[in-house]
């Protein structure tokens, strides 16, 4: 392609608004499906009503949700249209009321349930980004855009809190769900470890399987302090026979040597035992039930979450979690073995971009989870005072409210990560093109890291080579490349699996098949 | 400090006295003659995030907070771990315990949650907010609330705050959305009123307007049309002893009727919780 020809495709490429494409395509989503995602996790509110002798437990079942679009109320109670350019004068948020179907219902254990009261409620404002689906210029043509003081070529993408703009940064962190194999020295020998951030539904978890010097193999993960016997750990989850192990690991002759090696020293030989010896690593000192349903409360909430399936067998799931162990111990041997390199972590294929709708969606989890506290201690509150329960009474819409702003205006996200959200820089139209283009890597910029400020030779076609600032945050703060496309996750997980299982992946859990082979990430 | 503040000289020789780091220092002679003062210097502190940030330490106090909003709390670390977590976990229940001394402080926090609840679902400004939880505070000193409801307080004082205030809400909206009952409502409100001598004239028609005319749907022409109205109908002394919501309502029907605009009887009493018949009676009047 000639010069003239590449310059038209580049003009046209540019001229439908992608500038800040990634964070309405991101917003928009999580709009439409994220909300809606977050509140079907969370389903009901449970009370402590029900307790006491006598009493018909209570409890509430959350329903839709509706975004209308940004307006603003004022005190003497009427309620008009919101547009960016009076939000930004007038000091105030850019916010759309939120609406969301709740019932209340009492009854469940001798009586039948009864629907207390049932209503669509406002339980907050969300903030809106300038520009997506909910926001109020979004189909207007430029004439009217100048007509309400608007300006036609603001690109949009960020959010308007308190009369400042800000923009969510998008932040680049390590694939969740991901086996990485690399190196580590402890006790000053090296070792292999086979890492995995397991996450779902906003819950994080580090899950590790260590090679050490003798050979064993020993797995970490949260609520276990220390680390467990690997082959404990798959025994407890059902995978018993030292054959079944063995050839779920490898096939290859020396990792199965290194395996014979582990099962010699394996402590228990069946799975109650095992769940056993975990019991006693959980909960020790404790009774012996307490220690075995906490052992089985353990693995099935804090090992591998990631692995859990709605409407799966217990056991498939387990039977799961022992194949992935496998895998991350296979890792582990391969690179002992020196078959294979250490992960580069710094690989764009181990990369994932948070963009302003995976925040929002972050911070909607912890705000609803505030509100359905908030909405509990209202209900048993009223209870106890003998009221008539009804939804509007129960619901205090400026929880969800302050929740949501508070950290878009200070940068103090959930999770403890600040200056997620920084005020747009107005100093020039491509400052403002460059900011919302701006991606942030979450690693300190106190330390060297220096193979992470490098450029990787796969950033190539994504991230500028050339535009990164000076000084402490050099390589750490990076921006996108011109024709970058961001993709997003599919929107429907369930039916990806089924078009998997179809095309003759087996052991998917939840989805029928023949034989169980582990699902890879 | 009292001698601090006041300019007099220095106690031993009467000579000049000099302020200087917080300490207030003779001049003359020397002699320190207090040295802890408060500095009014300009404090030392840079506004790192941008300067229109005024915030120094923490939230202002509020009205709205049984403690003012100067409340500690401690707080949960993913750090500590064992004993010394546990040790935290003891020394928060304790001081969750301690926090609140007596009745009267508990039914403070009560009545306030209440009212932050109703001022939200209402979207009230916060000045209201403030105002009906002082309110309240008075209505407590004033040992109104023995024998009553305090949800019946904590809408009435609502209600009254929004009176006072100038932005009336109707009585059937406070309780709508409140946990009391209307006749909760009342007996508060009356006690309220009665011994704390609220300075509320009866609501006026125009206070109504600007909200049932959004709820309707109708332009700012059409309001700006029933304020006449409602001006029309005070002159012509249509207003005294009428429901002024009523009233309000029948004006906007009118005003919408004269600019040929979309709304029925039934709409806009609906929109006023009144009858269409309170509203026919004004409206008949205003024709005439």
């Amino acid at each position: 392609m000639n010069r003239q020809a590449r310059r038209e495709v580049s003009r046209k490429y540019f001229s439908e608004e992608r500038l800040a494409e990634h964070h309405f395509r991101s917003f928009n989503a999580f709009l439409e499906r994220g909300m809606m995602d977050v509140v079907e996790e969370k389903a009901t509110i449970e009370t402590d009503i029900g307790d006491k002798e006598g009493e018909e437990p209570v409890y509430v079942e959350l329903g839709g949700v509706r975004v209308e679009t940004p307006r603003v109320r004022e005190a003497d109670g009427s309620e008009e249209l919101l547009f960016p350019q009076e939000a930004r004068l007038r000091n105030i948020t850019y916010s759309a009321p939120v609406f969301m179907e709740m019932s209340i219902v009492r009854g469940g254990e001798e009586e039948e349930e009864v629907v207390v009261d049932t209503a669509e409620t406002k339980v907050g404002r969300m903030p809106i980004m300038v520009g997506s689906s909910k926001c109020n210029i979004a189909e207007l043509s430029d004439e009217d855009l100048v007509e309400i003081g608007e300006d036609p070529v603001d690109p949009g993408g960020y959010f308007i809190v308190n009369g400042s703009e800000r923009v969510l940064m998008t932040s680049e962190d390590l694939a969740p769900n991901k086996i990485l194999a690399e190196y580590d020295t402890k006790y000053g020998d090296e070792i292999q470890v086979a890492k995995t951030f397991s996450q779902r539904r906003g819950y994080r978890a580090l899950v590790l399987c260590e090679r050490n010097r003798e050979g064993l193999l020993e797995v970490s993960f949260p609520s276990v302090s220390g680390s467990v016997n690997f082959v404990t750990l798959v025994r407890a989850l059902g995978l018993e026979s030292d054959e079944e192990i063995v050839h779920r690991v490898s096939d290859d002759p020396e990792i199965v040597k290194f395996m014979l090696e582990n099962l010699e020293e394996a402590e228990v030989q069946t799975q109650e035992q095992a769940i056993e010896a975990l019991g006693k690593r959980v909960a020790g000192g404790q009774g012996k039930n307490y220690q075995l349903k906490r052992a089985n409360y353990v693995i099935d909430r804090y090992l591998l979450p990631h692995l859990h399936e709605e409407g799966a067998e217990e056991e498939e799931v387990r039977m799961n979690k022992a194949y992935y162990l496998c895998r991350m111990a296979e890792a582990c041997f391969e690179l002992a073995l020196q078959r294979r390199d250490s992960d580069d972590k710094d690989h764009y294929a181990n990369k994932r971009l948070k963009v302003s709708g995976d925040l929002m969606k972050d911070l909607f989890r912890t705000a609803l989870n505030k509100l359905a506290r908030d909405v509990k201690y209202q209900l048993e509150r009223a209870n106890m005072r003998n009221r008539n329960l009804t939804v509007n009474t129960v619901v205090r819409s400026d929880v969800l409210t302050e929740r949501l702003e508070h950290p878009i205006a200070t940068g103090n996200w959930v999770g403890g990560r600040s200056g997620v959200s920084q005020l747009v820089d107005r100093t020039d139209y491509m400052g403002v093109l460059s900011h919302l283009r701006r991606l942030r890597s979450p690693l300190s910029r106190s330390q060297p890291h220096f193979e992470a400020r490098d450029l990787h030779a796969t950033q190539w076609g994504r991230i500028c080579p050339s535009e990164t600032p000076e000084g402490p945050n050099c390589g750490l703060v990076k921006n996108f490349a011109q024709a970058m496309e961001l993709s997003q996750n599919v929107e429907d997980e369930q039916s990806l699996k089924r078009e998997l299982a179809s095309m003759g992946v087996e052991g998917i859990p939840g989805i029928d098949s023949v034989d169980a082979t582990p699902a890879d990430d | 400090m009292s001698e601090a503040r006041s300019p007099q000289g220095c106690p031993e020789c009467d000579g000049h006295l000099g302020f200087e780091a917080g300490e207030t220092v003779c001049t003359d002679c020397g002699l320190v003659v207090s040295e802890y003062r408060i500095d009014h210097g300009p404090e030392w502190r840079s506004f790192a995030d941008d300067d229109r940030n005024p915030a120094r330490t923490g939230a202002p106090l509020t009205r709205s907070r049984h403690d003012r909003g100067l409340s500690t709390e401690i707080g949960r670390s993913t750090r500590i771990k064992g004993r010394k977590r546990r040790q935290f976990a003891r020394m928060r229940r304790q001081h969750n315990r301690a926090r609140i001394s007596t009745k009267r402080e508990r039914n403070q926090v009560y009545a306030f949650t209440e009212i932050r609840r109703v001022t939200s679902a209402l979207s009230l400004p916060n000045h209201i907010r403030d105002q009906a939880c002082s309110l309240f505070e008075s209505a407590q000193n004033e040992d109104l609330l023995r024998g009553r409801s305090l949800e019946g307080f904590a809408a009435a004082c609502v209600y009254a705050a929004c009176r006072v205030a100038g932005v009336s809400r109707s009585v059937e909206e406070v309780c709508d959305v409140s946990k009391a009952t209307e006749s909760e409502h009342q007996a508060a409100y009356g006690a309220l009123n009665r011994d704390l001598g609220l300075p509320v004239a009866p609501a006026d028609p125009t206070e109504y307007l600007p909200r049932f005319a959004t709820k309707l749907g109708l332009d700012s022409d059409t309001e700006r049309r029933a304020r006449e109205y409602v001006a029309d109908a005070r002159d012509e002394g249509l207003v005294g002893g009428k429901n002024p919501c009523g009233v309000a309502a029948a004006c906007l029907y009118t005003a919408a009727r004269d600019r040929g605009e979309d709304c029925t009887q039934a709409e806009a009493a609906d929109v006023a919780d009144v009858t269409p018949v309170t509203l026919r009676k004004t409206y008949v009047a205003l024709r005439e």
